[in-house]
């Protein structure tokens, strides 16, 4: 029952965020007027216009990004244990957007296509961390700081060569500046309309497998007596995480925080149990993205503000926090 | 039947296990003894057919477990390790309910007769009504309980635990063991635990191996293995064995002993 009411919560606080989103922008629209817009078109109404062509293309990327990004951040921290493990900690995002560039880049790839360069560079940017945490000798504990750390340099790693490669065609370099940052933007929209199926199957695979991976969590060997063939099932499941993570990348440049804090904020209300977590936290990096994009928007008036910059900013702020909580201030007590 | 052939077993560079071969009869208590380091830990670890022996083989029922399926073996025997971990948040109720995963696999649902199990095992351990808690916010003896609870729940024919009773207050260590126990007599469950209190062994176990630097020094029924030259050999240490009441109790020969009045 009480997760009936955490889920409901959850739903409504969706559903404000959205509305929020498309109501409140460069200029306030009415929230009747924002229903009118949705329900009962007006083809001579402005803000209508605004509002089905602008506003609600962006919250449908912010509602896909926000809920894939958590969705697997909450699978990740999960699967290895790890409190900062996440879509963008972990390589995943940096890599799918050095391969979404490299695809436009170097082989001029259509948007299809683009789409198939995110994925294998979020694959690479994954296995990349994963290698450099075994290659320096991290060891084999994913708990730790050392995995986030072979994590950071991938991202710095990956994302230096992304700004190398920009560099190399001025005449684009413009319009990938901004998605390079996180941008929710409404011209992305086709991109979303092509990449969603990804995000439906991540999401369906990781909610099938949140049994077996919620027992993950309490140790692979423990898993394992509890009838888990743990390594097909990790495997799938990063996968999909990175096949979902991918996809929001390729629609609107890497955006961090979201993976990584939303579980964070939604476990307290939900408990571990994946099967609970995922859905919630779905919602919720939704609604965070909703809001936050509002908040780039309108915060620094008369200038906005990229989504993914001010998430990066607080995310950063939200890293250290978590890193002193979970790691330094245990260390300093021991 | 649960039993190993000429099982060696080697984590890292060294040798942990050396040509183990150990019985476990169906139906039966064995406590399985040994110093620490002794390679007791990693002989259960064997047996639930999570760390690959080197040679030999286990076998439940004369069949390898080696080429078994997980979720068979799932329900067929539980495993509560020395150590147990738990993610911050999950519940006491949610722990014990991901104990049905072996039955129900990835899209089956919980029955009435399997909350019903979970309920009995969460009442066995003393933790019922505490479905809500988190695990991570209980004492130690507690959180001990939560995952005997877990095992409980799987329901198996079954069952390996590795000191089950560590962290527990004495109440606690006799009804664990009282419920074991029962489960061994009345239901016919195949029990395998390593314990550390020579005393609970000669109490509650019928049989006992006892292991030594990785080798089986001696196996058989309790009282027979248990006596004061083998326990010198398997610990090196000096013990008087008395008879209380028919049964036999260790009582340590330390110089250190408080005086008798
Ligand atoms: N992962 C490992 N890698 C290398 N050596 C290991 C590993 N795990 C255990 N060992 C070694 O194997 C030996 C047996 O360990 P095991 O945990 O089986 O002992 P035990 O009898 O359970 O001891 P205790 O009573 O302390 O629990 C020890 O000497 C230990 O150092
Ligand atoms: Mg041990």
């Amino acid at each position: 029952m009480r997760y009936a009411k955490v889920s409901g919560a959850a739903l409504l606080l969706l559903l404000v965020a959205a509305l929020g989103n498309l109501g409140i922008g460069a200029s306030p629209i009415p929230l009747p007027e924002v229903l009118r817009a949705l329900f009962s078109f007006d083809l001579d109404s402005l803000d209508h216009y605004v509002v089905l062509s602008q506003r609600l293309p962006r919250a449908l990327i912010a509602i896909y990004v926000g809920a894939v990004l958590a969705a697997g951040g909450a699978v990740m921290q999960g699967v290895t244990g790890n409190p900062l493990a996440s879509p963008s900690t972990l390589g995943v995002s940096a890599g799918a957007m050095l391969g979404m560039l490299l695809s436009v880049f170097v082989l001029d790839a259509a948007l299809p296509m683009q789409g198939f360069g995110a994925l294998s560079g979020g694959f690479a940017g994954f296995a990349l961390t994963l290698a450099v945490a075994r290659l320096t000798g991290l060891g084999p504990d994913p708990r730790g700081l050392p995995l986030i750390l072979s994590g950071a340099l991938t991202g710095m790693l990956l994302a230096g060569l992304a700004g190398a490669l920009l560099l190399t065609d001025p005449e684009r370099r413009a319009e990938y500046l901004g998605w390079l940052a996180g941008n929710i933007n409404h011209y992305y929209v086709d991109r979303l309309a092509l990449f969603w199926p990804f995000g439906l199957v991540s999401f369906a695979v990781l909610m099938a497998l949140a049994r077996p991976l919620t027992l993950i969590g309490l140790g692979r060997e423990r898993a394992e007596t509890m009838g888990v063939a743990t390594r097909p099932v990790m495997r799938l499941a990063l996968s999909a995480v990175v096949l979902g993570a991918s996809s929001a990348t390729a629609i609107c440049g890497p955006v961090g925080f979201v993976g990584l804090v939303v579980p964070h904020l939604v476990r307290p209300f939900t408990g571990a149990h994946l099967g609970r977590l995922l859905p919630v936290s779905a919602m919720a990096g939704a609604a965070l993205l909703l809001l936050s994009d509002v908040l780039a928007r309108r915060a620094f008036m008369p200038f906005t503000l990229h989504t993914g910059v001010l998430l990066e900013l607080v995310g950063g702020i939200c890293f250290g926090v978590l890193v002193y909580r979970l790691y330094l201030r245990v260390e300093a007590r021991r | 039947m649960l039993r190993t052939e000429t099982l060696s077993c080697r984590l890292g560079r060294s040798l942990i296990l050396g040509d183990v071969s150990a019985r476990f009869a169906a139906g039966r208590f064995t406590a399985l003894v040994g110093a620490n380091g002794s390679g007791k830990s990693t002989l259960l670890r064997c047996l639930m057919g999570i760390v690959a022996p080197e040679t030999g083989q286990v076998l439940l029922d004369d069949r390898p477990v080696a080429g078994m399926r997980r979720r068979a073996l799932a329900r067929r025997m539980s495993y509560l390790p020395q150590a147990n971990v738990c993610p911050d948040h999950m519940t006491v109720g949610e722990l014990v309910e991901l104990a049905g995963f072996g039955r129900t696999g990835l899209f089956g649902s919980v029955s009435g007769a399997e909350r019903e199990t979970f309920r009995h095992a969460l009442q066995t351990v003393g933790l019922e009504g505490a479905e809500r808690q988190r695990v991570s916010q209980l004492s130690g003896g507690q959180r001990q309980r939560a995952f005997i609870a877990m095992v409980l729940a799987q329901d198996t024919p079954l069952l390996l635990m590795d000191e089950p009773v560590n962290h527990l207050d004495l109440r606690y260590q006799y009804a664990v063991l009282d419920l074991v126990r029962s489960l061994v007599t009345d239901h016919g469950k195949t029990l395998i635990m390593v314990l550390h209190d020579l005393n609970l062994a000669l109490a509650y176990a019928d049989d006992v191996v006892l292991l030594k630097e990785g080798r089986v020094l001696a196996q058989g029924q309790a009282r027979e293995v248990l006596d004061a030259p083998r326990v010198a050999e398997g610990f090196g240490i000096e013990t008087r064995m008395r008879e209380i009441e028919g049964r036999t109790v260790c009582l340590p020969r330390g110089a250190r002993m408080v005086d008798l009045p």
